[in-house]
């Protein structure tokens, strides 16, 4: 990410939000972004992600320059690299555990999807559950799923925005265990945006942002 | 990804939505009102031609002024058809000195191929007949007293010696109502032997076909695609009973209007629902992009899972429809003397095509809109709804409205009003909610408190509160259309026919048994007695040109206005049921003769004010100049001319009278010793027209309540998706309220207000659209010219809608009061 800032129109004119970000993450690091509410952690986890496009600067993943691409090319680089966890878990509440995990594969029109969400959901402890919907599982088991899904297609990158946040301390740190165990083993880059210190201490590197700049965390 | 499971599965998931239940259940009733509606109208058509052909004695044929080329009937009997021929004159019959002008048709012995021909013999008995065999002649009750003979005796026809072997008592029409002269059945082979066929005559050669429908079709199809011999004329069953046919027409026109305003009702619930449902999976479309699923597949996903709701739903709505006309038709088929018809099946799956259409328009603009919630809304739910001020989608819910009312209505009139007012309605009911929130910024600070809590969640959902009180107002007037201002444009039909409408015709009164014939008709209790002169004569020149030779006339259309016999007639005032389009009624005294005609006159001769018509009355001539032009209401019972000349100068013309009355049931002695006292009188008894009129309005009428249940229950699901439309925002709100101490009483008062005001406004609109609309459809559509939508009635109706509207709004907030405000907080 080279030079990269962000501004939207609001109703008290121009705000900007992130303002020359420059951040290279290596291959198969981890990396905690945190900062206050408000600072921009989410705008650049989507940036960074491809979720949206920087009013100015340029954006690479894995190599490939993000500019110039539209939201459809752009979606074809997260289906195939990127895997996400959400603070709110984000499951289709009409799939089973098993076929939310199944999504991404299919996504990619992979013939060996039930297979791989199985041995994915049984990673994560859940293969007794994968046929039971969001709805029927706790907090924690609902972000243990959305872990599997994040993985089962071997992603090169990793973007968590705050993985822990909706769930208790304990719940928390397991669901924490259970990111970075599966991150080691998949040899993933991961971006993680946190409040947690805790959390963000277990990454490798951590930046602060704070009025829209990247800096050392104090 | 599989898309179609996917679907399904979302489908099975999500069944137990308000919103998903709403568009189902709309659709269905979409269905069912359109398709029952088409399926009936197609089957009373298709009873409507049944009986019409029983009138004409077969179910198709043609006549011409020669015999009909053997190739036309050698076809007929190739595809299977049975088979008529038959000949109309005149002709003029002998008994002794007596003598008497006769209708005569001669046919053979297949005659008639549908239909009843009953005569009587000598006993008075009547029997089923059939064209009579050689030697044998049936003739009417006026043709026996003019000749002076009882069934039995012999008569002289074109010089063959005939037995009248019996009294023609009712025959499968091929004439008119008013026939001239009394009519006699004779065979077909006597009439040709006689000569009475031959070069020279004036005799109309007629062949009639019946047979299975598809072999009639192709008959006629074959027919009709190559040229008719010259003059020759199809005779079909479109071109009778054009009386009853006008009262289907108007009767059809009815049921179309309900239906369709009930098709209207599920596209707006169906608009309101899936906007909400749209609103519901903006986070998931969210995630799935976020996944990296491209915009098609998501757009297909949405559409399959509509689909996977909507087919099933419309094939539901088709059974339903098809068993409900099953049942309808059970007790409409009387109408048609029986006659059986089949149950179509193309009308319903074209209403369930129609019904697919109306989900499609209305469903699919904020659902393929959804398809481009951008991934980064995953992070944030503000950004879920980017909705542009202005979008092309929108438009097509509106061209789908349009299109229904046009394909639907059969008539561009009833489109037009219906869309021109609901358009209205929609766009009063916007601006009126804008004011009302404008107000309610500005009153709201100073108001009772729950007012101003009501005032300011109205506010504060800007762009809800308009849909909502445009849809309410839309549901609401639909409503009052049909509720309020369809019964009465029915009863203001009903009143055409009050229940003394004349039902007897005397026809050939002369001028000296005038007044003893009134002073009789006074005696037996007739009422509504109105008599009118009749000439009989020819149109001989218009502005000096021989009728023969007027130059937009050709070959058998000149000879056939030449021979035409027409009747005239006059009055001082203008008759009931004629309005003067162009130029003035008759003075009393004008200098010269004046003559009023008919619109269709002025079409057919090119006519203008101030044209000279010269008719040839019996010895004598009349020249009248053309000073004004009727619009006569042929389909009213009453004694219609399209000649009128002034009566100053009409009073020479040689002339007999016809009158109409009223007479009660119960006197056919009386009528029966009138008919023998005046022998030369034909007296026509139109009680079962009027009585099948009277039944098809008060069939129709129950036909419209029926209909009208659909659109009740469309109604309800109106103001259910309209209301639901704001529940989870309402929800959120409560909860906040609650948690910072508000009490129930507070919040019910507050709900009670903010749903009073978006019910009052609904309902204002709602009853200014209604009595507009039905003032207009009433004038335009329904040709009811006094129709003034009752006030009264509607205000009322206006008013408990706003009522209802209260209610039903307080009902939904009834479980948000009730749950404690921890676990509305939970639910988000």
């Amino acid at each position: 990410m080279a030079d990269v800032s962000k501004s939207v129109f609001g109703p008290e004119g121009q705000l900007d939000i992130l303002s020359g970000v420059n951040l290279a993450v290596a291959a198969g690091e981890s990396f905690a972004i945190v900062g206050a509410s408000g600072s921009g952690k989410t705008t650049l986890l989507g940036l960074l992600a491809g979720l949206d496009v920087p009013t100015t600067g340029s954006i690479r993943i894995d190599g490939q320059p993000l500019e110039g691409m539209d939201e459809e090319a752009r979606a074809a680089v997260r289906r195939r690299l990127v895997g996400f966890v959400f603070q709110s878990f984000h499951l289709l509440p009409a799939l089973t555990a098993e076929e939310n995990v199944m999504l991404p594969l299919e996504l990619e029109g992979d013939d060996n999807a039930r297979d791989k969400s199985h041995a994915a959901l049984e990673a994560v402890g859940l293969a007794a559950r994968r046929r039971h919907y969001p709805a029927q599982l706790s907090g924690g088991e609902q972000q243990r799923v959305a872990l599997a899904r994040a993985f089962v297609h071997r992603p090169r990158i990793l973007f968590a925005d705050e993985p822990t946040g909706n769930l208790d301390q304990h719940t928390g740190e397991h669901v924490g265990d259970l990111l970075f165990e599966m991150n080691r083993q998949h040899h993933t880059t991961l971006i993680l945006v946190t409040h947690d210190p805790r959390l963000a201490a277990r990454c490798a590197r951590q930046a602060e942002l704070r009025e829209g700049r990247l800096g050392v965390p104090a | 990804m599989n898309v179609a499971r996917l679907a399904l599965r979302t489908l099975r998931r999500e069944w137990h939505l308000v919103e998903l239940r709403t568009l189902a259940a709309s659709l269905v009733l979409a269905v069912v009102a359109l398709g029952v509606v088409a399926t009936l109208s197609t089957r009373i058509e298709r009873g409507i031609l049944a009986s019409a052909a029983e009138l004409i004695g077969g179910d198709v044929g043609v006549s011409a002024p020669a015999p009909l080329p053997d190739a036309m009937v050698a076809s007929a009997r190739a595809d299977g058809l049975a088979q008529t021929r038959g000949a109309q004159f005149r002709s003029v019959a002998f008994v002794g000195e007596r003598s008497q002008l006769l209708d005569v048709l001669a046919t053979d012995n297949a005659y008639p191929l549908r239909g009843t021909l009953e005569v009587a013999g000598a006993d008075g008995r009547g029997r089923v007949a059939h064209g009579p065999p050689r030697g044998q002649v049936f003739l009417d009750h006026r043709a026996m007293v003019g000749l002076g003979i009882r069934p039995g005796q012999r008569v002289q026809i074109g010089g063959q010696d005939l037995v009248a072997a019996a009294e023609l008592v009712r025959q499968p029409d091929g004439g008119e109502l008013f026939a001239l002269a009394p009519r006699a059945l004779m065979n077909l082979d006597d009439a040709n032997a006689a000569g009475l066929l031959g070069v020279g005559s004036r005799a109309r050669h007629r062949l009639l076909v019946s047979g299975p429908p598809s072999a009639v079709a192709t008959w006629r199809s074959r027919i009709e695609d190559n040229p008719l011999p010259a003059g020759a004329d199809l005779i079909t069953p479109e071109k009778m009973q054009e009386r009853m046919r006008n009262a289907f027409d108007r009767a059809s026109a009815f049921l179309r209007l309900t239906a369709l305003l009930s098709a209207l009702l599920s596209g707006v619930a169906i608009a309101l629902a899936s906007a909400r449902y749209a609103r519901r999976k903006a986070g998931e479309v969210a995630l799935l992009r976020a996944l990296g699923t491209p915009r098609r597949k998501i757009a297909s996903l949405l559409v399959m899972t509509l689909a996977a709701l909507a087919l099933p739903a419309a094939l539901l709505g088709v059974v339903i429809a098809l068993g409900l006309t099953e049942g309808a038709w059970y007790f409409a088929r009387q109408l048609f003397d029986n006659i059986p018809t089949t149950l179509p099946f193309a009308p319903a799956f074209a209403a369930a095509a129609m019904g697919l259409a109306v989900l499609a328009g209305f469903a699919l603009p904020p659902l393929v809109r959804l398809a481009e919630v951008p991934p980064v809304a995953v992070f944030r739910e503000s950004m879920q709804r980017r909705l542009r001020r202005f979008d092309a989608l929108y438009l097509v819910p509106i061209a789908t409205a349009i299109g229904l009312l046009w394909l639907q209505s059969d008539s561009a009139k009833l489109a037009g009003i219906l869309a021109a007012s609901l358009g209205g309605v929609a766009a009063v009911a916007a601006l009126l909610a804008a004011l009302l929130l404008v107000v309610a910024r500005r009153v709201a600070p100073g108001a009772h408190p729950a007012l101003r809590l009501g005032l300011a969640a109205l506010a504060r959902r800007r762009g809800l509160s308009l849909v909502q009180a445009t849809a309410l107002s839309l549901g609401l007037c639909a409503l009052l259309l049909l509720a309020v201002i369809a019964p009465s444009l029915l009863e203001g039909w009903r009143r055409e026919l009050p229940a003394d409408t004349p039902n007897w015709f005397a026809l050939n009164l002369q001028e000296d048994q005038r007044d003893a014939f009134a002073q009789q008709l006074q005696r037996i209790g007739a009422s509504k007695t109105n008599m009118m002169p009749l000439a009989v004569g020819k149109l001989a020149a218009v502005n000096g040109t021989p009728v023969d030779k007027l130059p937009f006339l050709e070959g058998d259309d000149a000879r056939n206005a030449a021979d035409q016999q027409l009747r005239l007639s006059w009055a001082a005032d203008l008759p009931p049921a004629n309005e003067i389009v162009e130029g003035q009624w008759a003075g009393a005294s004008p200098r010269q003769a004046e003559v009023s005609v008919d619109t269709s006159w002025r079409d057919r001769f090119h006519l203008k004010l101030g044209d000279t018509l010269r008719f040839e009355v019996g010895e004598g001539a009349l020249d009248a100049k053309v000073t004004s032009v009727r619009k006569v209401d042929w389909t009213s019972f009453r004694v219609n001319f399209f000649l009128m000349v002034d009566p100053a100068h009409a009073g020479d013309i040689p002339h007999t009278w016809l009158t109409s009355f009223y007479l009660p049931r119960g006197h056919g002695d009386q009528l029966s010793k009138l008919s023998r006292d005046y022998g030369n009188l034909s007296l026509i008894d139109v009680d079962a027209l009027l009585d099948r009129v009277r039944e098809i309005v008060d069939r129709v009428g129950g036909a419209v309540r029926w209909v009208l249940g659909f659109s009740l229950l469309a109604g309800a699901l109106v103001l259910t998706a309209a209301l639901a439309a704001s529940a989870q925002e309402r929800r959120k709100e409560a909860a906040l309220l609650r948690t910072l101490g508000a009490t129930r009483t507070q919040l019910r008062a507050a709900a009670a207000c903010e749903f009073a005001l978006l019910g009052l406004v609904a309902g204002l609109t709602a009853a200014l659209g209604a009595a507009g609309a039905g003032f207009w459809l009433g004038k335009a559509v329904f040709r009811l010219e006094a129709f003034v939508p009752p006030l009264w009635p509607l205000v009322g109706a206006a008013a408990l809608a706003g009522f209802v509207v209260m209610l039903i709004g307080l009902f939904g907030t009834r479980r948000v009061l009730r749950t404690s405000p921890m676990a509305l907080l939970r639910e988000g």
